[in-house]
């Protein structure tokens, strides 16, 4: 046991002890960090969409509602007013702050709109769209059709317009070409019937109502998403423990092996205490980099001051069902990574377990809106995917019944005492073999052999 | 006298290749023993097995007493013949680790290190890191590394492999060092002359199979009493005489000598009188032959020629050529 706590040691510190594991840690919050600015970048940049718009427009009205559309500030109205209903409620008063922001913008598209009569030459006209000359050239040609306003017979329904268009339009320029026309049509349509667009508006628009979720010992505030992000970054906390855990443990020992320093140390140790040392050693800094993980995600939901919205029994269940996988997936992968010669060698050996691995991303949805659905019930007792069916299952909005979460701790249990046995005995033969690198039938055969 | 290795009957086949065949071999305890043979022999296999870094396939297998090594690790050092380090990690560090890993008490530790460090030529070389070290440095922190919990059994694989002769001789004087401590040693090698100076027997292999199992002393002290060496003292000196000397079969010319080879049942010592009645002779002498010989007619992949020296070298109980 002393010989594994010193391997265990030494597999910790050259793990945690390096710049590569705080570069690791601090890798995954930045990335998000910079995606994240980097698509509020992509959103809010200087796009504006531009052009010149040709209309033959039978109804003579439709091309002055859309100059008149063009020149309101519609578009900052609308932003500005998804930002305010979409907020969550900790964040109600920069949501104002921003949203009246967005409406001291101007955002709208710069559009010249030219009126050609009712008879122009169509085709000549799509020939503009063609055009080399950006004096001339026309970015969208609409056919506004002549029921686009006024239905004359009520049985049928309103026409609408025949958009043609360049042929490398941008999809935001087309979008805005269809807004402004939608815009124009309505407004005129509400004309005709002799009703007020402002009062429609009003009559239409219903306000987020506030939602708030009632516990046994309080009522509080409801942050719907929660239920829905909760199960995500339970799952993805196991994923990241495991696999990085799992990815080091097979790394290193390629690098015994390859170094040939495997020899030495099977002098001084047993096959079984040179695995169950590189097992726990890579499992406490996994366990270290989750627990981090952890603890920032705590922060964040204490700042926002939802922290009572998590059930502290999930965090121990982290932890329990953390181990099972941790012992399923990373002995595997430590087999595999016995049985190989180097990193490129693993690839056929690793699908499987990347596709176990992938599958819980795939059930996520799933589980989280039908945590007691057959699939979600079959995921949480079917090793090695049950830690992450069954974190699922307990983060969402109906965790199961506590027989449940035991028979799946159960049955986790016995697939790491399989996993663990089948490991082994790969390990012990492999760790000494070089050559053609195994596949699983080989493997297999070895731990017949042993 | 006790057994510190016990072999009895050992195969291990891997696949339909057999590494070591029905293997039959005994070191006493606090003997300097050389096991060798050309590659493939199956040399490293049977030192795996004595490791219980394989098992064998039959046989039995006793080392200090214990049925497997593995209940005996503490008390054995061993430097494999694929040998490797931590490149990232400092030596000191590394050879901290074996320690432990061997057992050795937390507080003697240190000290070890230091004063092996200090006996392997190498005393500033505590912090820095593997990496930085050349081949032979980093094969004498190896070596270091393998006597670290001062062993009752030491097993080397290729000791002296890749080392230059100033390496080599410190290597020699560390292993006849350890073996005066009392430390049992089997080593296997390639470098015959190293194997003859300081082991205290031999056991060669071939093909999985013992064909030796000797004192150097008796390997050295057989005689070859159908060759005689004969060096004249006069380099230009007309040989053809020897030739024709009662009982010479023929004569061949070896740099410097002349080997005369002899007929069945002819006195070697008449020969030689008749020889120094005939020529200016330098040195003449009843041919000793060496490990070398034995070895290189081995991998020369003489088998009967191998076969009838070994024949004559060999003892008949210790003897176990292939059929």
């Amino acid at each position: 046991m002393r010989k594994i706590l010193w391997i265990a040691l030494r597999e910790f510190l050259a793990i945690v002890w390096t710049k590569a594991f705080l570069f690791g840690l601090l890798f995954l919050p930045v990335m998000i960090g910079i995606v994240a600015i980097f698509i509020n970048m992509m959103d809010n940049d200087d796009f504006r969409a531009a052009g010149r718009i040709a209309l033959i427009d039978p109804t003579g009205r439709v091309t002055a509602e859309a100059r008149q559309a063009l020149d309101s500030n519609a578009m900052e109205r609308d932003l500005a007013a998804g930002v305010r209903e979409n907020a969550p409620p900790a964040f109600e008063g920069a949501a104002e702050s921003a949203a009246d922001a967005i409406e001291a913008l101007d955002l709208g598209p710069d559009f010249t709109l030219v009126q050609l009569p009712s008879d122009a030459d169509l085709d000549a006209e799509k020939a503009m769209l063609l055009s080399a000359d950006p004096e001339n050239a026309l970015l969208a040609l609409v056919v506004v059709h002549a029921n686009a306003i006024e239905e004359p017979d009520p049985a049928k329904p309103f026409g609408s317009y025949d958009l043609y268009t360049a042929p490398k339009i941008d999809e935001r320029e087309s979008g805005a070409v269809r807004s402004m026309l939608r815009e124009a049509i309505v407004d005129l349509r509400i004309s005709a019937y002799g009703l007020d667009r402002g009062t429609i508006d009003r009559i239409t628009r219903v306000e987020g109502g506030q939602s708030i979720t009632v516990t046994e010992t309080e009522e509080r505030e409801a942050f719907e998403g929660l239920n829905f992000i909760l199960p995500m970054a339970f799952m993805f906390l196991l994923f990241m423990g495991i696999m990085g855990g799992g990815q080091g443990m097979m790394t290193s020992t390629i690098e015994e092996k390859s170094s040939r320093v495997v020899e030495v140390l099977l002098s001084a140790v047993s096959p079984m205490e040179l695995m169950a040392g590189k097992l726990f050693g890579h499992m406490s800094a996994s366990l270290i980099g989750m627990t981090i993980y952890l603890v920032a995600g705590l922060i964040v939901l204490g700042s926002a001051s939802m922290l009572g919205l998590l059930d502290p029994m999930l965090i121990v269940y982290l932890f329990v069902f953390f181990f099972i996988a941790y012992f399923t997936i990373g002995s595997f992968m430590l087999a595999i990574g016995s049985a190989v010669n180097e990193l490129r060698e693993t690839q056929s050996l690793m699908m499987p377990v990347m596709i176990i691995t992938m599958l819980p991303w795939f059930l996520w949805l799933p589980i989280s809106r039908d945590p007691n659905s057959t699939i979600s019930v079959v995921a949480s007792f079917l090793p090695p995917i049950s830690s992450f069916g069954m974190m699922l299952r307990l983060s969402s909005t109906e965790p199961p019944p506590a027989w449940e979460v035991l028979l799946s701790i159960g049955v986790g249990v016995l697939g790491v005492y399989l996993v663990l046995w089948f490991a082994a005995r790969v390990f012990r033969i492999g760790i000494l073999l070089t050559g053609k690198p195994p596949d699983f039938r080989t493997l297999i055969r070895w731990v017949r052999m042993s | 006298m006790a057994t510190a290795v016990s072999i009895q009957g050992v195969t291990k086949t891997f696949g339909s290749q057999t590494a070591v065949d029905r293997l039959n071999l005994e070191v006493p305890k606090g003997a300097l023993y050389g096991f060798i043979g050309p590659n493939g022999a199956g040399k490293t296999t049977t030192i795996r097995m004595l490791m219980s870094i394989m098992f064998p396939d039959s046989g039995k297998l006793e080392v200090l007493g214990h049925a497997s090594a593995l209940e005996a690790k503490d008390k054995i050092g061993y430097l494999p013949e694929e040998r490797g380090v931590y490149k990232n990690m400092k030596v000191a560090a590394y050879l901290k680790y074996i320690a432990r890993l061997k057992g050795v008490a937390e507080p003697v530790i240190g000290g070890r290190i230091k004063q092996l460090l200090e006996r392997v030529e190498l005393p500033d070389v505590g912090g820095k890191q593997c990496e930085e070290l050349s081949k032979g440095m980093r094969q004498k922190i190896q070596f270091a590394a393998s006597i670290i919990n001062e062993p009752e059994l030491l097993i080397l694989d290729e000791p002296f492999s890749g080392l230059d002769p100033v390496s080599m001789r410190l290597l020699r004087n560390l292993i006849v060092e350890e073996h005066r401590r009392g430390a049992t040693i089997l080593f296997s090698t390639h470098v015959m002359p190293q194997a003859e100076e300081i082991c205290d027997h031999v056991i060669m292999i071939h093909k999985g199979r013992k064909v030796l199992d000797d004192p150097v002393a008796a390997i050295g002290g057989r005689q070859d009493v159908r060759t005689i060496v004969v060096e004249p003292f006069d380099a230009e000196a007309d040989t053809s005489v020897l030739s024709r000397i009662s009982g010479v079969e023929s004569q061949r010319a070896r740099g410097n000598t002349i080997e005369l080879q002899l007929r069945e049942g002819t006195d070697a010592a008449t020969v030689m009188r008749d020889a120094l009645g005939n020529l200016r002779v330098a040195r003449i002498e009843i041919k000793r032959p060496r490990l070398e010989d034995v070895f290189v007619r081995l991998v020369a992949g003489d088998p009967d020629d191998a076969a009838t020296l070994l024949s004559e070298l060999a003892k008949p109980d210790a003897r176990e050529v292939a059929e």
